[in-house]
């Protein structure tokens, strides 16, 4: 009895993802915090950082934590997605390395989706593609917006339709 | 009862062995690096155009598409030799310095043989006899002003114009840490595999971007070499202060969705390690101003 009961508040003071949490992780209860430098001072100032980034693995060698599998999901057809919420997330997501039609500053880093019509792939591809790109290129630098969890499937579903309407 | 223990200890040294000891992790190697600048002539070639800071071809910085070869990153506009934020970090670093070094122990305690202070950053980081690790300049400053009894925090505004100051003091020294044996080598190895392990939400290693796609845009921003860059921290940089090398880590984590670590972090050390080899060879140029 006294060890359940010591065991029950050991896991409610215990974050979601605190246990993984190496000591040389930049966080306090929890929470991810950034460094402030302030103007003649010995000591540094840390805030609370606007994302909780300790779900995802670290640098830290304390860090036992392993990379997610790369992942298949298969999509149902049919896709059912918002074209124009499509559009929305691309411009937040995507656009850092892929080109996206009317915008001045195009990334570079992954292919251009101008025309993307054109290419015809299948959409069950293309969800894959954004869900995990590692299923058909291990050293793709594409994140995996599905397995990591950043993307929800309807959100992909969206961008899918999005990008195959591209023309 | 023994027979139960017996039995719960074999299962559980089982459970043990059955535990893989590292976890999966997506690594991908490169073991082409040269723990020299012009090692960069085999991965982005753009070393031939920075090699000689007397020669820049100005009219590169000016041309989006050219910039980026000429590494100048300690010159980014609106860059101003004479007047930045940096001229008042130098000020306060040597202000504190003098104060700190007043019986010569500090200099000592840092490393300085017969109080020279020239090539204390182009030797940085090395291993500590009295810390039993390689340690960063920032580390030994932070460590030494302790003994002293004053609290100069890795990262902090003082510890980093300190560091400014004693780096003005070798400007134009070449970088020369010896990666070949020893501690350093295995920093620089553990380095190389940090600088290509895949972390944080957008599972990005360093390399990702700064081998794979140097030359590439990421919207406004081009990709550069990971060589010659540590020869001008810490630096100026108008959103944040005084940034010394491992805040720039821990921005460069931030940046990609991952948790960072602290300041004087084994792990960031060993990226130094592997960031300053890389810059081995290239004169110390401070103090540097870096945009936003």
């Amino acid at each position: 009895m006294r060890f359940t009961l010591v065991g029950l508040i050991l896991l409610l003071a215990t974050p979601a993802w605190g246990v993984d949490l190496p000591p040389d992780a930049s966080v306090s209860g929890g929470k991810t915090m950034a460094a402030k430098v302030i103007v003649n001072s010995g000591r540094l100032a840390w805030t609370p950082y606007k994302r909780d980034l300790g779900r995802w693995l670290t640098l830290s060698y304390q860090d036992r934590r392993a990379t997610p599998e790369p992942t298949p999901f298969e999509m149902k057809a049919p896709t059912n997605g918002d074209a124009a919420r499509g559009k929305a997330l691309a411009w937040q997501w995507c656009i850092t390395c892929h080109t996206l039609p009317g915008d001045d500053w195009p990334g570079t880093v992954g292919g251009p989706m101008a025309k993307y019509k054109q290419f015809k792939h299948p959409d069950a591809l293309v969800f894959q593609q954004i869900f995990d790109a590692r299923i058909f290129n291990p050293n793709t630098v594409m994140p995996a917006y599905g397995t990591f969890g950043l993307l929800a499937e309807q959100d992909i579903r969206d961008l899918v339709a999005y990008l195959q309407n591209l023309e | 009862m023994k027979t139960l223990f017996s039995i719960l200890a074999a299962v559980t040294s089982f459970a043990a062995l059955a535990q893989p000891e590292i976890p999966y992790r997506e690594y991908e190697p490169l073991d082409q690096y040269e723990p020299h600048v012009s090692g960069d002539l085999k991965l982005s070639g753009s070393y031939q155009y920075w090699k000689d800071p007397a020669k820049l071809d100005y009219r590169m910085a000016g041309n989006p598409d050219e910039n980026w070869k000429l590494n100048w990153k300690f010159m980014d506009p609106p860059f101003n030799q004479a007047v930045h934020g940096g001229h008042f970090a130098l000020d306060r670093g040597e202000k504190l310095f003098k104060q700190l070094d007043a019986h010569h122990r500090f200099a000592v305690c840092l490393g300085a043989k017969k109080g020279k202070l020239k090539h204390l950053r182009a030797g940085y980081p090395r291993w500590r006899d009295d810390l039993k690790h390689v340690a960063g300049l920032e580390e030994a400053i932070e460590y030494c002003g302790a003994r002293q009894g004053r609290v100069l925090q890795n990262g902090s505004y003082d510890n980093s114009a300190i560091s400014l100051y004693l780096a003005s003091l070798g400007n134009g020294q070449p970088i020369a840490i010896d990666v070949a044996k020893g501690p350093l080598k295995e920093a620089f190895e553990r380095g190389r595999h940090l600088f290509h392990t895949r972390v944080g939400a957008f599972n990005f290693s360093c390399s990702s971007c700064h081998t794979h796609n140097i030359g590439k845009r990421l919207r406004g921003n081009v990709i550069t070499t990971p060589y010659g860059d540590a020869a001008h921290y810490p630096v100026y940089r108008t959103q944040f202060v005084l940034q010394s090398l491992h805040l720039r880590f821990a921005e460069c984590n931030l940046d990609t969705r991952t948790q960072p670590l602290l300041p004087g972090s084994q792990p960031y050390t060993d990226l130094e390690v592997f960031m300053t080899a890389l810059t081995n060879g290239y004169p110390i140029s401070v103090p540097a101003e870096r945009d936003w």
